[in-house]
């Protein structure tokens, strides 16, 4: 028992700097170091890393919401008078092309403004975290913006004018249409067919067909059949082990994102996610996945790095405070493995579209399900005083999100 | 005060360095807005590439900038001729290099240089080629780089036995190339593909999900097959713990899925239910499932066995009533899933209360279909051949892994001993994952207690006292009525549990189970044993309330039982059980 106890001291002791990652994100919030001006055009995203950080922290109370709003809307490219760049629209990074500052419409033409899928995915997410209602949202204008960006194979352009195609953004895509509650957005069935396409000889998911699988990939493939409610539908059991199977094998002490290569703290919420989406997180271990997240900590600035000892920036910086996340690290909200967001944010989102309980039968085109982050539906034969989702199974949940911790490691 | 340096104070250098912010700002702003003011007066000019240029080369994620390239260069191409054209283009490629050099990682540079690669009227592809062998020799797991180089094989015509000798170039100077190995593996099926006519059934195409590289269109010619295993053991003989040989080794011994179909109908007379499992999980109201009586197709209404599934393997109906319930009545039933062009039936005999109709484990060879390669002494070679690796190399764990995987293949029930053996070992080895390796392991009990119950032809399934960490395959048990699963690990009694649509007696004694949310809508179960788990108070038994012929349950040895008013709650919550201990 007592060899119990002080293995669980020195446990603690790798400690967790709270309040330097606090102030990390108010200044990436700030000012961002001139090494980052090549993410000038993806400004976007970096808000959004620092303030759902802050929101895993619990400490949005430093930010000014309503100039971190008013800032959001103002990167939306909203449609003109005449509505002819509706295939244009979504969001932003950041005004470097030199659009006059508004957030009103109607929008303003000019050649090389555009959406951008993975800010309109972004820019969505840091307002629903900011407690905005969306209701500045064009929805219609963004839909019709995500619908000109996917191509004949199911996958997705980042912007209009044209790009490089793959997972990643059919990931973003998918994350607005849920958020927007309307998937009218995209084909999801091409989407589909992408995503297994690319579902490689090991059984990672590359970023499209033929190419090298990746914890990156993997999450997003994960995610977005999770999110459109068709993860069972769309991979037989026996694909699901066997990508389990590549998931596990990831963890060396942290994760890596590709066999041979060194581990690095963003993995460990891209493939500690799809474990959890994937329900075996429990087969991970949590000490060793904590104790490298928390070797990449800067004790002095704040925020976590790819490696230790080296430089935090805020994607690895957020990205670590998910992996610790989800290992029930205390005092960090839980975050949506699939929409990577707080739960908490979530939960404000499914207040915004209204979710309940139904007795009817499910419109399969609505509401996609799965798994045990989203909510139970019912079936039609079984009325709500039936069935209700036992109490005990949320404690299973959190049990064996903190379980990690209480398991004490066997001998090694 | 002579030769005393002016240190600049910190005011000063920051002062300093805000002017050169100011001027650097001033300067990209006037480029940017150059560029913009040029692109909306249409100029599509020299001097627009070369103020595009400045800015790339120090950004070269500004997508918008590339577009704009990519439009001055198309309108050169009207302009000028051909030569001009080639020389445009590959003063472009140069400054692409250049752009790599600094970030041989930015998506934009690939993508244009794809362009670029795309649009040059007279393309040198073996200079691409070496610029992609360059850049690998930098990094081989740059995975830009091999995709440019797959797009370029692509254009240039690169035949595939080439590319194979690129990689057998690669693996042979270093086994450890995961992304060669992973090249490969896309190669290898376009140069020797399996026959066009596969073991077992196709799919109709139009229904089924799409091919990924693991199903019967991307496998691999049995003769090449060997050779691969030549050249796989030789990779990790050499290295044992390079996981790269390992991955390819288990696709190349891997297989595709098994055929869809209906495995099992279950009907009883009594409840004039009819019970139906399918081999993968389905969602019954979309997948055109229809049954009929006799002839006469019948309206039903599928559910699934817990409210928890949309998609589940058994799905269940009832008939009208008054259908089957005579006794001295013969009935026939088929069960169409017409979105797979498939159906069972099933026969109802007079005088018999229930029937059913499967596809056994046995013959479907459910659990040992992992291997492709058939012939037993393929196999067997190779077994031997992993198991004098794994004398030399005892604690690899990527060894015991494919020992285990090939003994499954050959002889499940035969190796039972040696594969709990090899779990053994493997916990203590890579002992951080073997919450994974117990779940596996459990599985694979599982599976040979049902090849056990199967070949006896018995309702009865019973696996106790064997560090069971998890249930699965429940799908298979759509028949079984006995259950014993005392003396194991178990935390729970999963919803998919509920598709146990036959089981009378349930026994789980000496478990650790705290969720008995499967325990649910069981019409059959009568006695169930729960001594000595976790149960810890009344509201844990609510799903057994759907049970409504349970008579029996003994929960002694439960926290619950030291409950205040635990017997006047349970009698309230399970009116039906008579005979309750605690």
């Amino acid at each position: 028992m007592a060899q119990e106890e002080s293995q669980f001291e020195e446990f603690e002791q790798i400690d967790f700097l709270r309040d330097r990652h606090v102030r990390f994100f108010q200044r990436t919030l700030q000012v961002l170091p001139e090494r980052y001006a090549s993410l000038e055009t993806t400004r976007l995203t970096v808000m959004f890393f620092a303030l759902s950080g802050l929101d895993v922290l619990d400490a949005l109370d430093v930010v000014d919401r309503d100039v971190m709003i008013e800032w959001i809307y103002s990167l939306q490219v909203l449609p003109t008078e005449d509505k002819s760049n509706l295939s244009r629209c979504g969001f932003r990074g950041s005004s470097h092309i030199g659009i006059p500052y508004s957030t009103k419409g109607p929008g303003v033409l000019h050649p090389y403004d555009s959406g951008h899928v993975a800010m309109t995915y972004t820019g969505l997410c840091s307002l629903l975290i900011l407690g905005d209602d969306l209701s500045r949202v064009n929805k219609q204008a963004c839909l019709a913006g995500l619908r000109a960006l996917q191509l004949e194979d199911g996958s997705f352009y980042a912007v209009p004018e044209g790009s490089e195609n793959d997972i990643r953004f059919i990931y973003c895509a998918a994350s607005i249409c849920y958020m927007l509650d309307d998937w009218s957005g995209m084909d999801i069935q091409k989407a589909i067919e992408y995503i297994r396409g690319s579902l490689s000889y090991d059984n990672g998911f590359g970023q499209g067909a033929g190419r090298e699988s990746h914890g990156g990939w993997t999450y997003c493939a994960i995610a977005s059949l999770c999110l459109m409610g068709r993860l069972e539908e769309a991979l037989s059991q026996r694909e699901l082990d066997r990508i389990r199977r590549w998931c596990v094998m990831r963890q060396q002490s942290g994760f890596h994102g590709r066999p041979n290569k060194p581990e690095d703290t963003c993995y460990s919420f891209w493939v500690g996610a799809t474990l959890e989406l994937l329900d075996v997180f429990r087969y991970t271990n949590f000490e060793k996945n904590r104790s490298f997240i928390l070797s990449t900590q800067d004790r002095l600035v704040g925020g976590f790095a790819k490696w230790p000892d080296s430089h935090p920036d805020p994607l690895h910086a957020y990205l670590g405070l998910c992996g610790l996340s989800l290992i029930g690290e205390p005092d960090l909200r839980k975050v949506h493995p699939a929409l990577n967001i707080t739960e908490r944010a979530f939960q404000h989102l499914q207040q915004l579209q209204q979710t309940p309980i139904a007795v009817s039968t499910i419109d399969l085109t609505k509401r996609p399900t799965s798994g045990t982050w989203f909510e139970v539906r019912l079936e039609n034969n079984f009325s709500v005083e039936q069935y209700k989702p036992s109490s005990k199974l949320r404690q299973e949940e959190k049990r064996r999100a903190v379980g990690g911790r209480e398991k004490l490691p066997s001998v090694d | 005060m002579h030769g005393r340096v002016k240190v600049k104070t910190t005011a000063q250098q920051e002062e300093e360095k805000r002017k050169e912010r100011e001027k650097k700002l001033k300067i990209y702003v006037a480029a940017r807005d150059a560029c913009f003011s040029k692109r909306t007066d249409g100029v599509l000019d020299e001097e627009a590439l070369q103020l595009t240029q400045q800015l790339l080369s120090s950004n070269p994620d500004f997508a918008t900038l590339w577009n704009y390239r990519r439009e001055i260069l198309m309108h050169q191409e009207t302009i000028k001729d051909e030569d001009e054209v080639q020389n445009i283009y590959e003063a472009e490629l140069l400054f692409l290099e250049s752009c790599l050099k600094v970030n041989p990682k930015s998506y934009g540079s690939w993508h244009h240089r794809s362009w670029v690669s795309a649009r040059l009227p007279r393309p040198d592809w073996s200079r691409e080629l070496s610029l992609c062998d360059r850049c690998l020799s930098l990094d081989d797991r740059n995975f830009h780089c091999w995709d440019y180089r797959r797009m370029v094989v692509r254009m240039s015509g690169v035949p595939v036995d080439k590319e194979l000798e690129f990689t057998d170039r690669l693996i042979g100077s270093n086994f450890s190339n995961y992304s060669s190995w992973h090249y490969r593996s896309t190669l290898l099926p376009l140069l020797h593909p399996e026959s066009p006519e596969p073991p077992s059934p196709c799919r109709q195409p139009q229904s089924s999900p799409p091919p990924s590289p693991q199903t019967q269109s991307h496998r691999v010619c049995e003769e090449q097959l060997l050779k691969e295993y030549e050249l796989v053991q030789n990779a990790f003989f050499t290295d044992p713990n390079d996981q790269s040989a390992w991955f390819y080794y288990r696709w190349l011994l891997g297989r595709a899925e098994r055929e869809e179909m209906i495995s099992c109908v279950y009907v009883s007379r009594e409840e004039e239910r009819v019970a139906v499992a399918f081999s993968r999980p389905v969602n019954a109201q979309s997948v055109g499932l229809f049954l009929v009586l006799d002839g006469q197709p019948q309206r039903v209404e599928w559910r699934s066995v817990h409210p928890r599934f949309k998609q589940s393997p058994v799905w269940i109906c009832d008939l009208p009533p008054g259908t089957i319930n005579d006794i001295s009545n013969e009935h026939n039933l088929t069960v169409h899933w017409t979105e797979k062009h498939t159906h069972r039936d099933c026969a109802l005999y007079t005088g018999r209360t229930e029937s059913w109709c499967r596809d056994t484990a046995t013959d479907q060879e459910l659990f040992r279909s992992e291997l492709s390669v058939e012939k037993t002494s393929v196999l067997q070679s190779e077994l031997q051949s992993v198991n004098q690796l794994q004398e030399l190399e005892p604690l690899n764990k990527w060894c015991l892994l494919t020992i285990i995987l090939l003994m499954r293949a050959l002889d499940p029930l035969g190796y039972e001993k040696e594969t709990l053996a090899h779990f053994q070992t493997l916990k203590e080895v890579d002992s951080m994952r073997s919450a994974y390796y117990n779940d596996l392991c459990s599985k694979f009990m599982i599976e040979n207690t049902i090849l056990k119950m199967e070949y006896a032809e018995v309702r009865v399934f019973s696996i106790s006292d064997r560090n069971l960490t998890t249930l699965c395959h429940l799908d298979q048990l759509l028949l079984v009525t006995h259950i014993n699963l005392s003396s194991n690990q178990l935390q729970r009694l999963p919803p998919q549990f509920a598709m146990l649509q036959c089981l009378e007696v349930l026994e789980a004694d000496n478990n650790c189970i705290e969720n008995l949310e499967g325990v649910y809508h069981l019409l059959r179960l009568e006695e169930v044993s729960l001594r000595n788990n976790k149960i810890s108070t009344p509201a844990d038994l609510k799903p057994l309330a759907s049970c409504r012929k349970l008579k029996r349950l003994d929960l002694r040895g439960n926290p619950v039982t030291q409950s205040p008013d635990v017997e006047s709650e349970l009698s309230e919550l399970l009116p039906s059980v008579t005979d309750l201990l605690l």
